[in-house]
């Protein structure tokens, strides 16, 4: 299983809004224990889609110089649950963002329905975390994160409003 | 926005209810933040997130909860504030109450400078200058 | 990656608690991206083996009564530290009310003393047949596959030893 929980980037509006999909697929292993002969995405991989599309948000916003970590989910509340073959499509809306942190408002639909709210706080420099030894660099946004930023095009995608995403 | 103290307090509370998941009347004006209510320091930065969006306000760093006055070890001597330390905090914290904190500046005791109250004055003051 | 977030039930009262095990390994391989230089324990996985703890009691308290139990509500998840390969997570999970349609819970998640996550959580039950009576066979596979994998994990073992307890909750 790769820890990838988006598929690509459909809107992003830098230090604003980021839309991003995620297909659910009969091909992906994890399903067929969640569960056998019912398969159901897991809620707790739909928080991270909103964690991984607001993370890239709130990475963006800052030139990806900080590790953007996720520090607490103030609330996820589900309507349904996804099933193969649906599309769900995640808005982050960055609400707050300073030295110490970030606050994001998000939204999942599914086939424009509301399928679920999922609110998140991230720290900038590992707040609570700060008993365990943090490697002194980058880990969060590195060169294979690089990789996939490339792969997702978000330069494409942000408005060309004359500002440099 | 003339909002009564009564009001404020009724918003911080249901700010602190959200946030810290304790029940209402757990949240009076003297219940310590980290004591009573069991917040912790990410904690912190979703109450200060979350009382900007409720009262349509700014809190720009530092001014609620001053960490960097607070995290500074030159402050700090033999376990307790200096007093260099304690004039910097009184003067950063109008809204905090320090009786008890200067009678015995032990450093394990400063957590409970940040009561419901504080969070209240602060609020109050920072609504009347708008 | 076998989606099982709960490697063995340590503790169980029915209505009440559980404490559960999972030991992180490097050989889970979706680390190899969280992070590629730094493998830490994704935090929405601790909050899956919670999850997945607070559905092995409602199933244990309810004898296996529904088969699908999935989250309906978290609430200020907290993390506070991260959880590397070869350490074990600890989950214990406090259950607030346990009825047919829905339970909610308190858990925590530590490795050693050192908490690392906590949350507030609503699940829901229920069974295919309820919207579709054609999907009755579905209901028992899935309930017949848990309650082998509950076997596994040594819930059985430990609801006989604690039989006398309570009623199944109705």
């Amino acid at each position: 299983m790769r820890w990838f929980w988006i598929d690509k980037f459909v809107q992003f509006e830098p230090r604003k809004h980021a839309r991003a999909v995620k297909n659910v697929s009969q091909a992906e292993e994890h399903l067929h224990d969640h569960f056998p002969g019912y398969p159901v995405m897991p809620a707790s991989l739909i928080i991270e889609g909103m964690a991984q599309t607001a993370g890239i948000l709130v990475g963006h916003a800052r030139d990806f110089k900080e590790n953007v970590i996720l520090a607490k989910v103030q609330q996820a509340t589900f309507h349904g649950v996804a099933r193969p073959g649906d599309q769900l499509v995640y808005d982050a809306h960055l609400e707050r963002i300073d030295e110490n942190g970030a606050s994001i408002r998000g939204c999942v639909t599914r086939d424009d329905q509301p399928f679920a709210e999922i609110d998140i706080i991230f720290s900038h420099v590992g707040e609570n975390q700060s008993e365990l030894d943090l490697p002194d660099k980058n880990f969060v946004f590195d060169r294979q994160f690089d990789v996939l930023v490339g792969g997702y095009q978000l330069d494409k995608l942000a408005p060309q409003t004359g500002q440099q995403p | 926005m003339a909002m009564s103290r009564d009001d404020i307090m009724t918003q911080v509370r249901e700010t602190l209810v959200d946030a810290l998941g304790v029940d209402d009347d757990e949240v009076t004006e003297e219940a310590t933040l980290t004591g009573d209510l069991g917040a912790e320091s990410i904690d912190f930065l979703d109450i200060v997130f979350r009382l900007e969006k409720s009262f349509n306000i700014k809190i720009p760093r530092g001014e609620l909860f001053p960490d960097d006055i607070l995290n500074n070890p030159e402050y700090v001597e033999n376990g307790k504030m200096t007093s260099t330390g304690m004039e910097k905090l009184k003067k950063a914290m109008p809204h905090a109450d320090f009786g008890d904190f200067e009678d015995d500046p032990d450093i394990n005791k400063m957590p409970d400078l940040f009561t419901v109250k504080t969070i209240v004055n602060y609020i109050e003051s920072k609504l009347a200058a708008a | 990656m076998r989606f099982v977030l709960v490697d063995r039930i340590l503790e169980l009262v029915p209505g009440q608690s559980i404490v559960t095990e999972k030991a992180l390994t490097l050989a889970e391989e979706y680390l190899g991206d969280h992070f590629p230089s730094f493998p830490v324990m994704p935090g929405v996985l601790m909050v899956e083996a919670m999850v997945q703890s607070a559905a092995w009691l409602v199933r244990a308290s309810t004898d296996f009564a529904a088969s699908i139990i999935v989250l309906q509500q978290a609430r200020n998840i907290s993390y506070k530290s991260f959880l590397p390969p070869g350490q074990i997570l600890t989950v214990s999970v406090q259950a607030k009310n346990i009825t047919r349609a829905t339970s909610e819970f308190v858990g925590q998640g530590r490795t050693g003393e050192r908490q690392v996550v906590k949350a507030r959580f609503t699940l829901t039950h229920s069974n295919l047949a309820e919207q579709d009576p054609t999907l009755a066979d579905v209901d028992r596979r899935v309930i017949q596959h848990q309650r082998e994998l509950f076997e596994l994990l040594g819930g059985s073992t430990l609801a006989r030893s604690t039989a006398t307890a309570r009623e199944p909750v109705r």
